[in-house]
C-alpha cells in the first residue's frame, strides 16, 4: 500500500504547511462573505432625476393620478449636492450643443418618491423631482443616471426630453420613443400578440448562489492546479523527489498521491461554502462526482506543466497565463451575450455550466456525467504526460 | 555487484561529454571509491548508477539489473546516501523514517534503532526542519540504510560532519563492509578513501585515471618520501622529496649539507599526493 502510506505523509505535510489553511480560510471568507454582504435577492432599483416644466396644476394632477394607481410612493424630501461639473450636452435631434460650466457647489431639496410596480407594489426605482432643468442635467451628469424633463404645449400635449450619459444603445433610445408615441393600450395589445418564452425551464439562481459554481470552480480547481504545483515545487527544493526515485516506489504513486491531495483539500473547503448555502437544493453525488473529476483534471495539469521548470518561479508565467485563460468562461457565465464558440472549449466552461446545474438542483445529468467522463479521461491523459516527462525530469 | 563497460553521458545530449567512456566493476562485499575533484564526472556516474540519470550509452548492470531496463524493484537492493540532505522538513524524523520504509517490499530495519545508530535517539518526533545542517545529514544516511541495501551508494558522507560524528559515520560505514555490504563511495577526501575503501578509482575530466587498492597505489607512487624543513636565509623551508628518484637523492643531500635541518621525516604518500602525481591536478 504505497499509495495510502504515500498519500499519508502527503496530507501530513499539507496539514502542516500554510497552503492547507489558505484553501479552508479562502472558503470560511468566502461563506462569512456570500452569507453577510451578499443579499439573496437585492433590490435592481434605478434612479430617474426628472423636470417637470408644467403648470402647477398638471403636476399636481399627474402626480395625483400616479400616487391613486400605485405607480409611485412619496417619500421624504431628499438633499441632493450637486458638485461642479463642466461638460457638453448634445442635442440628438438638432446637433446643437450647449455648454455647462463650473458652477459651485450647491444643495437643492429634491421631491422624492418610490416608482413602484402597481400590480406586486415591489419597488422598482427612485424618482427625483428637481426644481429646473439645469439641476436636472447636472444631477444626471454627477451620478450617471437618466435624467428628464417633461414640457407641455398649448395644446395640452406632452413632450419629453431625456438626458442620457452617450453610452445607452439606440434599442434603449428606441425604447424611449416608443413609450411616449404609442398609447399604452396600444402596446399592450401588441405584446399580446407576441409570444414569449424563457429559455431554460430552470430554476435561476439568488444572487447568493449563483456566486458558489464560480467560487467552486476558481477556489477550488485552479486553485488545486496552482497549488499542486507548489507541492511539487517545494519537493523539488528540498531534493525530497531524488529521495524517492531511489525506492521502488513508481512515479505513477508519487503523482496520483498529489492529486488524491488536492482532492480531499478541494472537497473540504468547497463543501464549506456549498453545503450551508445551498443546502439540500443540489444533487451532492453528481456533485461531488463531477467536482471529484474536474479537481483531477486541473491537478494534472498542473502536474505536467510542474514537470517542465525547476522552480515555481520559473513557472509563474505560464501558470499565470493558463489560470486567466480559465478564467474567461467566468465573463460568459455572468454575461449571457458573451459566448463565443471558442470560450466553449476551455475546460473550465463545462465546469460552470455544470457546475450551475448542479446547485440550481436540476442538472443535465447526462452532459455532467460527460463531462466526468471527459475529465477522467483528458486527467489520465495528462497524467500518463506528467508521468513520462517526471520520469525524465523528477531528479534534475 | 556493479558493471559499467563504456559509459558515456553528455547533458547537452551532443559530443561535449560529462562522462567519457569509462568502464570498471565492482565486486561483491567491496567498498569502492570513486575518487575526484568537483566536475570530475563522479556525480554523473553515480546518477546513473543510481537511475536518477538517464543511461545514454554503454552497458551498466547494478545489483543484478540492466539499466536499459527500467526495474524499479532494485531499488529494494540499493541504498542512497545522498551528498545534499534531502529528508520532508514537516515530517519528524521517526516519520521520514517510517514513510520510506513503507515504500519497500522487503523487510527494514527499525526506525529507531537507525535513529540511535546515527545518534538522532531522542530527537525521533522533532520535525526534521528543526534539525541542524548536520543532524538532517545524518538523517539522510540513517535513510539509506532503512532497506538494509545489499549495495549502498555514499555520496560524501562524511561532509560537513563534525570529526566525531564523522567518525561514528565511518563506523558505520566499517560494520556494513563486515556484514557483507557492497558500498560505492563518491567522495574528494582521500582519507577517508584511504580509511574505507578496498579499491579507488581515479577520475578526472570524465575519464578514469587508474583503478587500484590504497595499498597497492601507495606503494607504486607513494613509496620512500622525505619531509625535510630546513633553515635558509632565516627562514623555515619545507620539501617533499623522493628517495628513489637520483635528482631528489641528490638534492636530498644538498640541503643536509648546506642548511640547517630542522625536522626530516620518512612518510607515505597520502591518496592526495598520488592523486596529483597521477592526474597533476589537486582535488579541490
Amino acid at each position: 500500500m504505497k499509495w495510502l502510506s504515500t498519500y499519508v505523509k502527503e496530507m501530513k505535510i499539507a496539514s502542516r504547511g500554510f497552503y492547507f489553511y489558505i484553501e479552508i480560510f479562502v472558503a470560511v471568507i468566502a461563506l462569512v462573505i456570500l452569507l453577510v454582504a451578499v443579499k439573496e435577492n437585492p433590490e435592481g432599483k434605478s434612479v430617474e432625476y426628472l423636470y417637470n416644466d408644467l403648470p402647477s396644476s398638471v403636476k399636481e394632477e399627474l402626480l395625483a393620478q400616479d400616487l391613486a394607481e400605485g405607480n409611485i410612493r412619496l417619500r421624504e424630501d431628499t438633499e441632493l449636492t450637486i458638485r461642479p461639473s463642466s461638460f457638453v450636452l448634445k442635442n440628438k435631434d438638432t446637433g446643437m450643443t450647449e455648454s455647462f460650466g463650473l458652477n459651485p457647489e450647491k444643495t437643492v431639496m429634491a421631491q422624492t418618491y418610490q416608482k413602484l410596480n402597481p400590480e406586486t407594489g415591489e419597488v422598482l426605482g427612485i424618482v427625483y423631482l428637481l426644481e429646473n432643468e439645469e439641476d436636472m442635467i447636472r444631477m444626471s451628469y454627477n451620478t450617471g443616471n437618466i435624467g428628464a424633463t417633461t414640457t407641455m404645449d398649448a395644446s395640452g400635449n406632452f413632450s419629453y426630453k431625456y438626458v442620457l450619459q452617450g453610452y445607452e444603445t439606440a434599442r434603449y433610445e428606441e425604447v424611449l420613443y416608443i413609450i411616449h408615441t404609442f398609447a399604452n393600450d396600444d402596446i399592450e395589445a401588441i405584446k399580446e400578440q407576441q409570444s414569449t418564452s424563457v429559455i431554460g425551464a430552470a430554476e435561476r439562481l439568488n444572487n447568493r448562489e449563483a456566486v458558489v459554481p464560480l467560487f467552486i470552480a476558481f477556489s477550488g480547481a485552479l486553485m488545486g492546479f496552482f497549488i499542486i504545483m507548489s507541492y511539487v515545487f517545494l519537493d523539488k527544493s528540498q531534493g525530497v523527489i531524488k529521495a524517492f526515485a531511489v525506492t521502488p516506489a513508481s512515479v505513477w504513486t508519487y503523482l496520483l498521491t498529489k492529486t488524491l491531495v488536492i482532492l480531499t483539500t478541494v472537497i473540504i473547503s468547497s463543501s464549506i461554502v456549498v453545503i450551508p448555502i445551498m443546502k439540500l437544493k443540489p444533487n451532492y453525488l453528481l456533485f461531488y462526482v463531477f467536482l471529484a473529476a474536474s479537481s483531477f483534471v486541473f491537478s494534472c495539469l498542473g502536474l505536467l506543466v510542474a514537470s517542465f521548470f525547476d522552480t515555481i518561479s520559473k513557472a509563474f508565467g505560464v501558470l499565470y497565463l493558463i489560470m486567466i485563460g480559465l478564467m474567461l468562461p467566468a465573463f460568459s457565465y455572468y454575461i449571457s451575450s458573451f459566448d463565443p464558440l471558442w470560450i466553449r472549449f476551455l475546460p473550465t466552461y463545462p465546469l460552470l455550466e455544470g457546475l450551475k446545474g448542479i446547485m440550481q438542483g436540476q442538472a443535465d445529468v447526462s452532459y455532467v456525467l460527460s463531462y466526468t467522463a471527459i475529465f477522467i479521461a483528458s486527467g489520465f491523459i495528462l497524467l500518463a504526460l506528467a508521468n513520462f516527462r517526471f520520469k525524465r525530469t523528477l531528479t534534475v | 555487484m556493479i558493471s559499467v563497460k563504456n559509459l558515456s553521458h553528455s547533458y547537452s545530449n551532443d559530443e561535449k561529454l560529462a562522462v567519457k567512456n569509462i568502464s570498471f566493476e565492482v565486486e561483491k562485499g567491496e567498498t569502492f571509491g570513486f575518487l575526484g575533484p568537483s566536475g570530475a564526472g563522479k556525480s554523473t556516474t553515480q546518477g546513473i548508477l543510481t537511475g536518477l540519470l538517464k543511461l545514454q550509452q554503454g552497458e551498466v548492470e547494478v545489483a543484478g539489473y540492466d539499466l536499459k531496463k527500467v526495474q524499479n524493484v532494485r531499488f529494494n537492493k540499493i541504498g542512497v546516501s545522498f551528498e545534499q540532505s534531502n529528508v520532508y522538513s514537516k515530517l519528524t524524523a521517526l516519520e521520514n523514517l517510517k514513510y520510506y520504509a513503507d515504500l519497500f517490499n522487503v523487510p527494514t530495519r527499525d526506525p529507531h534503532e537507525l535513529l540511535k545508530l546515527v545518534g538522532l535517539d531522542g530527537r525521533e518526533n522533532d520535525r526534521a526542519g528543526e534539525f541542524s545542517k548536520g543532524m538532517k545529514h545524518r538523517l539522510t544516511f540513517a535513510r539509506s540504510m532503512i532497506n538494509r541495501p545489499e549495495l549502498w551508494f555514499l555520496d560524501e558522507p562524511t561532509t560537513g560532519l563534525d570529526p566525531a560524528i564523522a567518525a561514528i559515520i565511518k563506523d558505520i560505514i566499517h560494520e556494513e563492509k563486515l556484514r557483507g555490504t557492497t558500498s560505492f563511495l563518491t567522495t574528494h577526501n582521500m582519507y577517508i578513501a584511504d580509511e574505507l575503501c578496498d579499491r579507488v578509482a581515479f577520475m578526472l575530466d570524465g575519464e578514469i585515471k587508474l583503478i587500484d587498492t590504497p595499498k597497492n597505489l601507495k606503494q607504486k607512487f607513494g613509496q620512500k618520501l622525505i619531509d625535510i624543513e630546513y633553515l635558509k636565509d632565516g627562514k623555515l623551508l619545507k620539501e617533499t622529496l623522493k628517495t628513489i628518484d637520483e635528482e631528489d637523492r641528490q638534492r636530498i643531500a644538498m640541503l643536509v649539507t648546506s642548511y640547517d635541518i630542522q625536522t626530516m621525516h620518512s612518510k607515505e604518500a597520502t591518496l592526495e599526493e598520488i592523486f596529483i602525481q597521477v592526474t597533476g591536478k589537486g582535488l579541490l
